[in-house]
């Protein structure tokens, strides 16, 4: 198990870090409380009233959607990085046909999202 | 790394391209048909079935062997239960168009669910890697949770849904976490590369790949409904659409028994002298274990249910008892066997239950059957046959492939013989339950009101068929 006693060391300084930071801010920082500063923080909006209130289903597509189309960008990228050495050792067309297929299932899937309507905010 | 040595041969994932391209298809006809173009989606499902069946039969002539470095296999036992998975997925599709339109849910989704859930389970059949296991069986499980809250308005369906969901994925999290074990100790994820590395003595961290070993036993033992980890069985059965449930607990199950078989009997029994055959040991011992519970457990809560929907998801635990028991002989074959047979008859009673439980799975109460064995004699003839069949009464499939697994079992492996003897006695307390709603079919008095469920030509083409091969199969085999 030795080969995993620098990921322990990086353990114990990541968590010595964080603590010593917020210990040491604590101790020697100046606090000049105002009410706006001591509101929980909430993307810019008062976070007033019950959090258990209704709000529209779209929200939840889209953050959906954009999980969905993010993978896209996710596998995107390493091949991207990876496609001169690919090439090399692989076939030029292989290598880029195999990537086209996967866009091309991604792309019936935003033809779908389309024509189910999911853009239609007013609908 | 070059191109020769991954393998790639594209005629070795021909069923689950076939199968991958029907379900795109399906879903760009639904997205551009106006209103829901319910023949066009079960005609393209058919046809897209059809020809991966053919794909499939093909298989034998691209060559035994492993393909696309490794991922793919192909041999009998993929041929053997991808065929099995087809069936099932032809019989739903036949199945689902009185369903869909008796209940006035969308057919587009449904379809190409299927058809997804369906080369999940090949590709899961087909595995050669733990990653290609993990990749079908996430494919094959996503679309089942989503196949399971399909009734979206219906509480009872999205209860079944989340309970399915949440629970599924903590097991596949155990999966996972038994695959990325066994991965540190072997230094592969190919499952002929873990055999290698067991026989050769070669591993670093044996413990390791023990516990990776027990926390894929406990993965796989959800998947397939296993005693200690059946207690989402019946809900999720319950609450589910009736066509659904006879896919979930078929089709499925079958692709799922097929990566078990892989892994523990194809990769995890080398009773080499030292670390193997401890290894070999330790987990045939859980195995018989596991199956002495699973049984005994779904045999004996079934006997007290009085919904035929729970009864018969009791019963799908206790089957995946019996068909562990095939699993200490180390013979894929009858385990093959049984679930194909298992998969035709449970498919069968869960068809005639969905016509006779109507719109919104009303009549799911034993105590709705009571004398309607003359008035439709049709249905309940053919649910009887498949009652019969899960019974194991001789001239069925069900009493041949349950024969053959515990002979089987009997000559090859004398030290576990008790488990051949819990398994007989379980199949005797199963007879009790079967019988009973035929019983209530036949000998009791008819419900005052009761109204002729609707059978569609299709659907007579699924379940008429479906019974009369399952006799059959029965009798010459």
């Amino acid at each position: 198990m030795k080969e995993y006693l620098p990921i322990l060391i990086v353990f114990i300084f990541v968590t010595g870090f964080a603590v010593t930071n917020i210990i040491a801010s604590h101790l020697i920082g100046r606090r000049k409380n105002t009410r706006a500063k001591l509101m929980p923080y909430e993307c810019g909006m008062d976070p007033v009233g019950s959090a258990h209130q209704r709000f529209s289903v779209k929200f939840y597509l889209v953050a959906m959607l954009f999980i969905l189309f993010d993978i896209e960008a996710i596998f995107l990228v390493p091949w991207a990085v990876v496609f001169r050495e690919l090439i090399q050792r692989l076939s030029r067309p292989f290598v880029f046909i195999e990537m086209m297929l996967f866009i091309g299932v991604l792309l019936v899937g935003y033809v779908y999202v389309w024509k189910k309507g999911l853009f239609e905010w007013n609908s | 790394m070059q191109l020769e040595t991954l393998n790639l041969n594209y005629w070795a994932i021909a069923p689950e391209v076939i199968v991958s391209i029907t379900a795109v298809v399906i879903m760009l006809i639904d997205a551009f048909s106006k209103r829901g173009a319910h023949r066009a989606n079960a005609t393209t499902a058919m046809i897209g079935l059809v020809l991966a069946l053919i794909s499939v039969a093909t298989l034998g002539r691209v060559g035994v062997g492993s393909y696309f470095a490794g991922m793919v296999v192909i041999d009998p036992i993929r041929i053997f239960f991808s065929i099995t998975i087809l069936i099932v997925a032809i019989l739903v599709v036949l199945l689902a168009s009185q369903f869909l339109s008796d209940e006035g849910l969308p057919p587009g989704e449904f379809y190409s669910l299927i058809m997804f859930a369906t080369s999940g389970m090949l590709l899961l059949a087909s595995a050669g890697d733990l990653v290609t296991v993990f990749l079908g069986l996430e494919i094959a499980s996503i679309t089942t949770y989503v196949l399971a809250g399909y009734r979206r308005y219906d509480i009872r369906s999205n209860e079944s849904s989340l309970k399915y969901f949440l629970l599924g994925s903590f097991s596949t999290a155990f999966l996972l976490y038994g695959m990325a074990l066994t991965y540190g100790a072997t230094r592969t994820t190919n499952l002929d590369g873990i055999r290698q590395a067991i026989a050769s003595g070669q591993i670093i961290y044996p413990q390791l790949l023990m516990i990776g070993a027990a926390m894929m036993l406990v993965g796989f033992g959800f998947k397939i409904a296993s005693a200690p980890f059946h207690l989402w069985t019946p809900d999720v059965y319950e609450g589910a659409p009736t066509i659904v449930t006879g896919f979930m607990g078929t089709g499925p199950k079958a692709a799922v028994f097929a990566a078990f078989l892989r892994v523990f009997v194809g990769s995890f029994d080398v009773p080499v002298e030292g670390f193997g055959l401890q290894l070999h040991n330790t987990w045939i011992t859980a195995i018989a274990v596991i199956a002495i519970l699973t049984m005994t457990v779904g045999n004996v809560i079934a006997l007290s249910q009085k919904n035929i929907k729970r009864m018969l998801a009791y019963s799908s635990i206790a089957h995946a008892g019996y068909a562990l028991v095939g699993f200490v002989t180390g013979n894929f074959a009858t385990v093959a066997f049984y679930m194909l047979a298992y998969s035709i008859m449970n498919i069968g009673a869960f068809a005639v239950i969905q016509i006779l439980a109507r719109a919104g799975d009303q009549k799911t109460q034993i105590a709705d059957y009571s004398g309607i064995g003359f008035e439709v004699p049709g249905l309940s003839f053919s649910l009887a046959v498949f009652l019969m069949g899960l019974a194991g009464i001789p001239p069925t499939a069900g009493f041949i492939s349950k024969f053959f697994v515990f002979t089987n079992a009997w000559e090859s492996v004398p030290a576990l013989r008790y488990l051949v003897i819990a398994a007989v006695i379980n199949s005797i307390i199963s007879v009790y339950y079967y019988l009973y709603p035929i019983v209530v079919m036949f000998f009791r008095p008819l419900n005052p009101g009761f109204v002729r469920p609707r059978v569609t030509r299709t659907t007579a083409l699924a379940i008429i068929p479906d019974s009369a091969r399952h006799l059959l199969s029965g009798v010459d085999a």
